[in-house]
């Protein structure tokens, strides 16, 4: 079984909620906005944020039918496609990150859908917010496991993204044998249960990239995971 | 014990048989043998692939895994064939193949007992999922077959968490071959399975369904799992089995390490053979120094005896309903059309939300199982069964008690129901008998017996308890455990014979004396039809049935004055131990029955200054604030002075137009469309219940069929555009998530509908939509299809054969007006 880490996480940026709501100013009546403050904190108190994350050298870049394909160490794992192999691009190492927020957001989700259709919308939107908290919780291990090494990391980037193919799902989630140890399982169309669920990688390089977020802690979305943070330290070039 | 060979094939097939016999019986231990997968890996296994190909590719190396677990001891070694189904294993090789060659290893290592493992599919099933129960069968079945045909001598099935799919497993061990299946559930810290699974469920479930040994296995070390074989243990029929991991999984240096060492594994092991624990091994991270250790340490002991204790239980995934003896029990009776209007409309139409809000009403007010009955002549009685079955999932964690007469609508049910079921009902005709007992049993569900048969029902107390005895005489054949089956002496009407309430009583008295350990249950309202008042009738009868004996009754849980005699009953048999439920929901109480039951949410009057007095003015600005509590007295009022064609169409309508102009313009988004959409919705329930009562028909604009298209669980899209149409008046038949094409067009086909709405969200399941359509043009060509959803454009809709592309709602809305206007 893979090493599974629950993430606990008390809160999920409002804003961020109402961002997947479509919200763009319009006035809400204190009814609404009472509801949606409810349903993010009965999502909060259902969830069950947890992630596996496990970093591997890069074995090669090799190019398969005019497609970058990046191998990773010790694993059955590809990265194909242009979009990923820009993102990579000089990476020494790679994260592999699963998350999901568990069964239990799916079976709420799913008692809404025939009692609560507005309650669904909602708490599927505070769903969404809370399941890239738990990526960004995933994220600052990879972070911290760069940092151990002298290394810097770039931004996560998911199968579905650009030319990077879904099809790449199956295999990292057996690299990180999810199903086992997040009960992450998966539809024959590549559909990930619990929905609320997030894989990506991410790269680690010599240098530090530009445009991460992570030139100052005040920018970097891993910054409330910082296990770096804790022990004074930071990630950056210094 | 402790015999060693390394060479399976001289062993004498008469001390193979027996320690098997013996460990399936809980006179003997079994020890099955440590991890495959991470032995693999320390061999060189890289991470994400199929390890299961291993056993054609170098089956040295698996044999290597396989031969040192015999050499420590191990009576049973698992085949390397977790994940080898036809799903997994795709193209690389097929089933029959794989487990040729894993039992082949297995064998080539001297294992004394070969044991086929059976991992999850790797899908998640229906209705959370998209794997329906049946092709989870298939692909366990497809495996099972080819074991045989390898020559395992039992099942593993193991590491599930989801119980309906270690239930497809077991079944199809069952009906594919005659060895035993030993089935573990793997569970989280909190005590459940990623599914929300107790193991008091799970032993239930399982061992009912005639598992050899259930049991745990996997994700966490033999410390944690100890407490939770502890509790499974009163609830398993058959030995209990633990696989624990040797500790939490950590990663050190980027690699995955246990910690738990041999010794103190196997101390951990001793305490569980304590409570009863008598098949054990080892899982993720254990070694063959584990189970030497184990080895060491069963070799000292002898199997405790446990008797699972004499108890009623049904449960759901969740949730066991139990009763002790002497303990009585409520089964809700409301979710069946007979003699309810509005049950009737919901089945016919397909429309389940009154459904939906009688279960969860009936819950609250204190049922511990749900009665489901979809009797209606001119329904597909099994699919709607099922359809509630798993809608009723979605929203209650009570158990549930099929209820129908044709035998393959409960099968239906039952099947792939994920839990223990009652089902309701045999009779004592020989039909009944020889079509619903087997069921029972091979279901491993409770069930209920009526006391009637051919010659009708007796009229005496003993002739009932004739009828009793050869129902159960047909369950003891059948090896369904006696506490499984529920008499019901059948109430009748008092006010036709008054004689009739003592017969009944005295039925359940002879029953419960003579025929030990059967249980009894009524449905108590019949007594007083052709009575006033009935609920005192009905109230008074129940008293006096738990008196003489009655377990469980079937009422509506809903009648206060019901519940009262339940909860006080409870203090009087000593059940409510203190009295301490009673006391607790009681004291406030100053008479017995409150005119009035206090409703939920909604019904508490709001009081609100900043809204008009003018109710017309008001419900407009209710429906516009997106407020749905105050609606319904707003409505009310309305209709004082206005019709409801008035309330509709100057009130309700104009309403919701002025909510999709502030969508369009940007001015709502949509929580606020869907609020103003719930809130208007209330206000039209108000004008439809007042036009049912004054005979007017119902606004009726045309019917739309909308659903997620096959392989989609993304339903909220679907469900924002159900409000809507629904607002405007229009009939919604709303056939869910992950629909496949020949149920659309079934229904469409069926009913004439002349729109349809697909939504899909993802690109992989954008072909799903055009084959829905495709398959619509060709069966259904008057019916116009409109598609939605995120990853749709105007382009994709026209590539997939659409008529319409909907880029949100409201703009559905227009369009059904438009094609059925």
């Amino acid at each position: 079984m893979g090493a599974a880490e629950a993430y606990d996480i008390r809160s999920v940026d409002r804003g961020e909620v109402l961002r997947y709501l479509g919200y763009a100013g319009q006035k809400l009546s204190p009814e609404l906005d009472g509801r949606i403050d409810e349903t993010v904190s009965h999502c909060l108190g259902t969830a069950r944020p947890a992630g596996c994350v496990r970093v591997f050298d890069v074995s090669g870049v090799a190019e398969k039918d005019g497609v970058p394909v990046i191998g990773l160490a010790g694993t059955a794992l590809e990265l194909r496609g242009h979009s990923i192999a820009e993102h990579l691009e000089g990476a020494l190492a790679v994260g592999v990150l699963a998350v999901t927020l568990g069964m239990g957001v799916e079976v709420e989700l799913r008692r809404l859908s025939l009692t609560d259709r507005v309650g669904q919308l909602v708490f599927d939107a505070a769903g969404s917010a809370l399941v890239e908290r738990a990526a960004d919780a995933a994220e600052a291990r990879v972070v911290a496991a760069a940092a151990e090494r002298g290394l810097f990391c770039g931004t996560r980037f998911s199968p579905g993204y650009g030319d990077f193919p879904l099809a790449t799902q199956p295999t990292l989630l057996a690299t990180l044998d999810a199903q086992r140890a997040l009960g992450i399982t998966l539809s024959p169309e590549l559909l990930m249960t619990p929905t609320k669920s997030v894989t990506a990688v991410v790269g680690l390089f010599g240098e530090p990239k530009e445009g991460t977020g992570r030139e100052a802690c005040g920018t970097c979305l891993c910054r409330d995971f910082c296990l770096l943070r804790r022990s004074g330290r930071t990630c950056g070039r210094s | 014990m402790g015999e060693k060979t390394n060479d399976g094939s001289t062993m004498s097939d008469a001390t193979h048989t027996d320690l098997l016999a013996a460990a399936l019986s809980g006179d003997a231990f079994l020890l099955f043998d440590g991890a495959m997968g991470t032995e693999l890996q320390a061999r060189g296994l890289a991470a994400g692939e199929l390890p299961e190909l291993l056993c054609l590719t170098r089956p040295e190396v698996v044999t290597e895994v396989h031969a040192a677990y015999v050499a420590a001891g191990a009576d049973v070694v698992t085949t390397n064939t977790f994940g080898a189904n036809a799903d997994k294993l795709g193209e690389a090789a097929t089933v029959e193949e794989v487990f040729s060659a894993a039992v082949a290893c297995a064998r080539a290592a001297g294992a004394r007992y070969v044991a086929a493992d059976l991992g999850p599919t790797g899908q998640l099933l229906a209705p959370m999922g998209t794997l329906a129960f049946d092709d989870a069968y298939e692909l366990f079945a497809r495996q099972v077959r080819a074991a045989v045909a390898a020559g395992a001598d039992l099942f593993v099935i193991e590491t599930m968490a989801d119980l309906a799919e270690a239930k497809a497993a077991l079944l199809a061990v069952r009906e594919n071959s005659e060895l035993p299946a030993f089935v573990t559930m793997t569970f989280q810290e909190d005590g459940r399975t990623f599914l929300g699974t107790t193991p008091e469920v799970a032993a239930l479930t399982l061992s009912s369904l005639g598992a050899a040994a259930v049991g745990i296995n996997c994700s966490l070390g033999p410390a944690e799992v100890a407490p939770l074989a502890e509790r499974m243990a009163p609830w398993a029929r058959c030995p209990l089995m633990v696989q624990a991991n040797a500790g939490l999984p950590h990663v050190v240096d980027g690699v995955t390490v246990f910690d738990i060492g041999p010794e103190e594994y196997a101390a951990a092991v001793s305490g569980m053979l304590d409570a009863g624990v008598t098949v054990v091994g080892g899982c993720c991270g254990t070694t063959p120094a584990h189970i030497a250790a184990e080895r060491a340490l069963l070799d000292g002991r002898v199997p405790v005896r446990r008797e699972p204790p004499d108890r009623f239980a049904v449960c759901g995934p969740q949730r066991v309903t139990s009763l002790a003896p002497g303990a009585v029990g409520v089964i809700g009776e409301r979710i069946n059309p007979t003699g309810k209007r509005k049950m009737k409309e919901a089945l016919r139409s397909g429309n389940h939300d009154h459904v939906i809000a009688e279960a969860i009403a009936q819950e609250r007010a204190g049922a511990q199982i749900l009665d489901v009955n979809a009797g209606l002549p001119e329904i597909d009685e099994r699919a709607v069964m099922c359809r509630l079955v798993d809608e009723l999932l979605g929203v209650t964690t009570l158990p549930l008690q099929i209820d129908a007469s044709d035998p393959a609508v409960i099968e239906a049910a039952v099947r792939s129901y994920p839990g223990k079921a009652l089902i309701n009902s045999v009779n004592g005709k020989a039909e009944s008998l020889s079509a619903v007992v087997p069921l029972a049993a091979r279901y491993g569900c409770a069930l209920v017996g009526l006391t009637l048969d051919e010659d009708g029902i007796p009229a005496t107390a003993a002739g009932r308890l004739a009828v009793a005895r050869k129902i159960v005489a047909a369950t003891d054949a059948a090896g369904i455990p006696r506490a499984d089956v529920v008499i019901d002496c059948l109430a009748m009407a008092a006010s036709t014979d008054q004689s009739a309430p003592r017969t009944i009583l005295e039925a359940i008295r002879l029953v419960k004396a003579e025929l030990s350990g059967v249980r009894t249950v009524l449905g108590v309202s019949n007594i007083s039809f052709g009575l006033p008042f009935r609920p005192l009738v009905n109230a008074t009868f129940l008293a006096a049935a738990f008196g003489a004996g009655l377990d469980l009754a079937i009422i509506n849980p809903g009648v206060r004055r019901m519940m009262d005699v339940v909860d006080s009953w409870r203090v009087l048999s000593g059940e409510d131990e203190s009295a301490r439920f009673y006391v607790e929901h009681y004291a406030e109480r100053s008479d017995a029955v409150p005119t009035a039951v206090p409703s939920e949410k909604g019904g508490q009057a709001e009081k609100d200054a900043a809204l008009p007095a003018d109710p017309v003015e008001r419900a407009r600005r209710l429906v516009l604030d997106g407020r749905g509590g105050p609606m319904a007295d707003a409505m009310r009022e309305v209709l004082l002075a206005h019709d409801a064609m008035y309330a509709i169409n100057e009130v309700l309508v104009p309403a919701l137009d002025e909510v999709g102009r502030r969508f369009e313009a940007g001015t709502f988004f949509l929580p606020q469309l869907m609020a103003s959409a719930e809130a208007a919705k209330a206000g039209f329930e108000v004008v439809r219940a007042a036009g049912e009562k004054d005979g007017a028909p119902a606004a009726d604009k045309g019917t739309v069929v909308v659903c997620t298209v096959k392989g989609d669980i993304h339903d909220i899209g679907k469900n924002i555009v159900r409000m809507l149409l629904e607002n405007y008046g229009f009939e919604v038949i709303d056939l869910g998530r992950d629909v496949a094409p020949e149920t659309v067009a079934g229904v469409v086909v069926e009913r004439h509908v002349r729109l349809a709405g697909l939504s899909a969200l993802m690109t992989s399941t954008v072909p799903a939509m055009a084959e829905t359509i495709e398959l619509l043009r060709e069966r259904a060509p008057w019916c116009k299809v409109v598609v939605g959803g995120a990853v749709l454009t105007p382009e994709y809709a026209e590539m997939v054969g659409a008529d319409f592309y909907a880029k949100d709602a409201t703009e559905t809305a227009r369009i059904a007006g438009e094609v059925l206007g």
